[in-house]
């Protein structure tokens, strides 16, 4: 499992996107520290809103999204899974080892910069909390949900898009069913209630907040497995 | 025996294998088409199976979803002679874009990602190269493609609310109006695909992996416009930071287009198209040097 | 004993498109070569056999285990596979380590050095496999499928991209590996060098099994299609009048005057009468070169009349 996990790692991590990302991290970084430098009238909102943009609605969905569907999703279209595949290897340890392999990547360029950002605001350590735990939680959800969708789906990372910016973006914000299928609903419930902020409209009780979004991931890990047993493979 | 066939009194052989062309060449004009031609049935999914429809076609249809729902909202009210009421309903079609963000910003995203990472992707970019198309003529090909299919999502939604609401005695009042306010929506719609065309084929021409050209597009559209609106309305600063953002500046230089009143009056006109123009030429300029130091054959 | 690979009423079909169709044979350990035409099956014969895609009716057993269902089976299979893809970013040590890593092989680093240095590679080189050329990536294909000796070695088109010495060693590689006692699944289009692997053949055409066996048995049972030979002899046409005389050709063709072409239902008979009909003519006789025993004749004859 640790030759498949450094493997992925090592084939995601390529110079142009740690470049890319680490541009974009900084970049948040340097905003959240200018928003706790300001003398605006509510700097506290405005790192919440920030952090809840920037970090939950842009920074982590992307790239658990890119790293998520990739991880199985590229050595299945590249023709390389065979590689993996047939081998004695029981298919949880391939799919648990992808996983972990995208988290390894997602999270020091989703969920890192997204705390770092938080705690360069300034507005204490609770922002700083509900941004690490939101992110986490998102992450994970993100990550392997889009584990599956990119061996299965032909364009995973396009559906996924799809999803965060049609159905989360806009239909999850017509209903309350809507937003219970939005995982950046829950993310960002975690948010407001640890940071001890305003809820966002439709918001989601904590204990669902948490427990949603890992159910889902747990789920997508067990459909995931199935799926790489049953798959054909190139 | 000549190449073409040997004839020899009531005997002839049609097929001698292998035969040179001679006929006409097209040339480039009809190279550069065949291209444009082809880069739109690709991104559309045209002549390919069903699957390869369904992204372009949903965020095609999302987008002119609203505009038909207003027309059918002013043609139904307009049977109870309630059409000024429902016409109140109707957004200008400046503010139409809001409505439809998602969508463009999504067919941003995925139209040149599919127009441009295939060709490197799969080494056909070294068959292109080795007819009469240069890299300046592919990629101008490949651009005009791209720009089409978003004026698509551009022009299309706004001229649908137009057509719909004329048709309906609801639209502007004289034919001049009509005139102006095609001419203004053609406009605009022309300013954003041309600005999208160039992002988007910039970040596409520094990856071969569509999925990741889609990701970095989509982080410089949606990242800017957090950014440039967290500095301004988070942090207080000069309205010209908007500039610096891909989802309002744009727009907002639409708004300036129809003569609406803008929600940023202190960002003026002039800073709003220098900064459109600033991203457009930006775009362009790196995909063009990026191409022209491409190493096309290994 | 039970055969190494079993494979009963095999059909795989995709939608609409039939791709093998009852096909069924056993393998026992050796080398076997798979011969068809393109898009006869070939390919998705041994995807089936390596259990990357799933049989659509029938069975396939490959040392006694179910192929797909059987995990265990993973680890006694290498493949070679068709595209060329690899992990473009590993040395060729990375990557063929990986694959031993995988296989829970002991010591990985050092069989995959060995495994590398078999197929004439140097483990030492730093170099990613993206700067390796085709005939490289092949190698480093075929490395991979050995470093956990494997009972069972299924190779898509293995001799792409080989030069001619490249390709002289691998045969001599497989035909050692079946020596030693594995069971060697090889699909090639190059048949002159196919016959250097062994006489086994299978093959497919149009998704079903043609024949089977020993490419020169095969061609005995072709007892439909007349044997052609070219005679020798220091008077052609006499001896090709003598021979339709006797009855014991179908047809000659004198080529020159010292060369016949003679077509035979009957090759033992022929072979039996033809010194008596020489002497009897008082021809002599130079060379008898038999013109369609080859396999290329044999496959021609097979997938050529569908």
């Amino acid at each position: 499992m640790a030759s498949l996990f450094r493997l992925i790692v090592r084939t995601q991590m390529t110079r142009g996107r740690v470049v890319a990302l680490a541009a974009v991290a900084a970049i948040g970084i340097l905003i959240g520290f200018a928003v706790g430098r300001s003398d605006i009238a509510d700097p506290a909102r405005a790192a919440y809103g920030f952090v809840a943009s920037y970090g939950l609605g842009l920074l982590v969905p992307i790239t658990a999204l890119v790293f998520g569907s990739a991880a199985l999703g590229d050595p299945a279209e590249d023709a390389t899974l065979v590689y993996l595949w047939l081998r004695p290897v029981a298919r949880w340890k391939i799919v648990v080892a992808s996983e972990l392999a995208a988290l390894a990547v997602a999270v020091p360029f989703g969920v890192v910069p997204t705390a770092v950002a938080a705690a360069a605001t300034g507005q204490g350590a609770d922002l700083v909390l509900g941004a690490t735990l939101a992110s986490l939680v998102a992450v994970a959800a993100y990550s392997t949900l889009f584990l599956g969708l990119g061996l299965l789906v032909r364009r995973a990372l396009a559906w996924g898009l799809v999803y965060v910016l049609i159905w989360e973006g806009f239909v999850a914000r017509s209903g309350t069913a809507a937003a219970r299928l939005s995982i950046l609903v829950y993310a960002r419930s975690l948010l407001a209630h640890v940071a001890h902020a305003a809820p966002p409209r439709l918001a989601a009780a904590v204990p669902t907040s948490v427990i949603t979004p890992l159910a889902v991931a747990a789920v997508a890990l067990v459909l995931t497995t199935s799926a790489l047993r049953r798959v054909d493979v190139k | 025996m000549s190449e073409r066939g040997a004839i020899n009194g009531t005997a002839r052989i049609a097929d001698q294998g292998y035969r040179r062309y001679d006929g006409p060449r097209l040339g480039p004009d009809h190279a550069i088409r065949s291209v444009i031609a082809h880069t739109l049935r690709r991104i559309l999914g045209l002549r390919r199976p069903a699957r390869a429809k369904i992204l372009p076609v949903v965020t095609i249809v999302f987008s002119y979803l609203p505009a038909t729902v207003f027309v059918g909202v002013i043609a139904l009210f307009g049977r109870f002679g309630a059409q000024d009421q429902a016409r109140r309903v109707v957004p200008k079609y400046a503010d139409y874009y809001g409505f439809i963000l998602s969508a463009i910003v999504l067919f941003v995203t995925l139209v040149a990602p599919e127009a441009l990472c295939p060709d490197r992707r799969s080494r056909l970019l070294s068959l292109y190269l080795a007819s009469p198309l240069t890299r300046m003529t592919y990629l101008l090909s490949k651009a005009t493609a791209v720009f089409a299919v978003l004026s698509m999502v551009t022009i299309g939604p706004p001229l649908l609310l137009l057509v719909g609401l004329a048709l309906q005695n609801a639209g502007p009042d004289s034919f001049t109006g009509l005139l102006s306010v095609l001419g203004r929506i053609v406009l605009s719609g022309a300013m954003l695909a041309a600005l999208f065309t160039a992002l988007s084929t910039a970040i596409a021409s520094l990856t071969d992996r569509r999925a990741v050209a889609a990701a970095g597009t989509l982080l410089l559209l949606v990242g800017t416009g957090i950014v440039a609106g967290t500095l301004h309305e988070g942090l207080g600063l000069s309205a010209s930071v908007l500039v610096l953002s891909l989802t309002r500046a744009p727009f907002e230089l639409v708004v300036r287009i129809y003569g609406e009143p803008s929600t940023v009056p202190s960002l003026t006109t002039a800073a709003l198209v220098a900064g459109v123009a600033a991203w457009t030429i930006l775009g362009a300029a790196v995909t063009v040097i990026r191409y022209q130091r491409l190493q096309v054959t290994r | 004993m039970t055969p190494v690979v079993e494979v009963d009423g095999l059909s795989k079909w995709f939608g609409p498109v039939v791709a093998l169709s009852e096909v069924s044979f056993t393998l026992e350990r050796g080398v076997t070569a798979i011969l068809g035409p393109n898009g006869a099956g070939k390919s998705t014969l041994l995807r089936v056999l390596c259990g990357l895609t799933a049989p659509s009716r029938g069975s396939v057993r490959v040392l006694g285990m179910t192929p797909r269902r059987d995990l265990a089976l993973n680890g006694r299979i290498g493949i070679v596979p068709q595209q060329e893809a690899l992990f473009d970013s590993l040395t060729a040590r990375a990557f063929v380590s990986l694959a031993a890593e995988l296989e829970h092989v002991a010591g990985p680093g050092a069989a995959a050095a060995r495994a590398l240095e078999t197929v004439d590679l140097d483990p030492g080189d730093d170099r990613p496999l993206r700067t390796y050329s085709k005939g490289m990536r092949q190698r480093v294909k075929v490395a991979q499928a050995l470093v956990s000796d494997p009972e069972v070695v299924v190779l898509d088109e293995p001799l792409e991209g080989l030069d001619p010495r490249q390709r002289v060693r691998m045969i001599s590689l497989f035909r050692d590996l079946g020596a030693a006692g594995r069971t060697v699944l090889v699909s090639s289009h190059v048949l002159d060098e196919v016959e250097r692997f062994g006489s086994r053949v299978l093959v497919i055409a149009q998704g079903r099994l043609a024949a089977e066996g020993d490419f020169h048995a095969i061609r005995e049972l072709m007892d439909d299609r007349p044997h052609r030979l070219r005679v020798g002899a220091t008077d052609s046409r006499a001896l090709a009048a003598d021979l339709l005389a006797e009855g014991i050709v179908v047809g000659a063709w004198v080529q020159t005057p010292t060369t016949v072409i003679v077509d035979t239902v009957d090759a033992a008979a022929f072979r039996r009468a033809l010194p008596r009909v020489a002497r009897d003519a008082g021809v002599r006789l130079t060379e008898i070169v038999p013109l369609d025993d080859d396999l290329e004749s044999v496959f021609r004859y097979l997938v050529g009349r569908r």
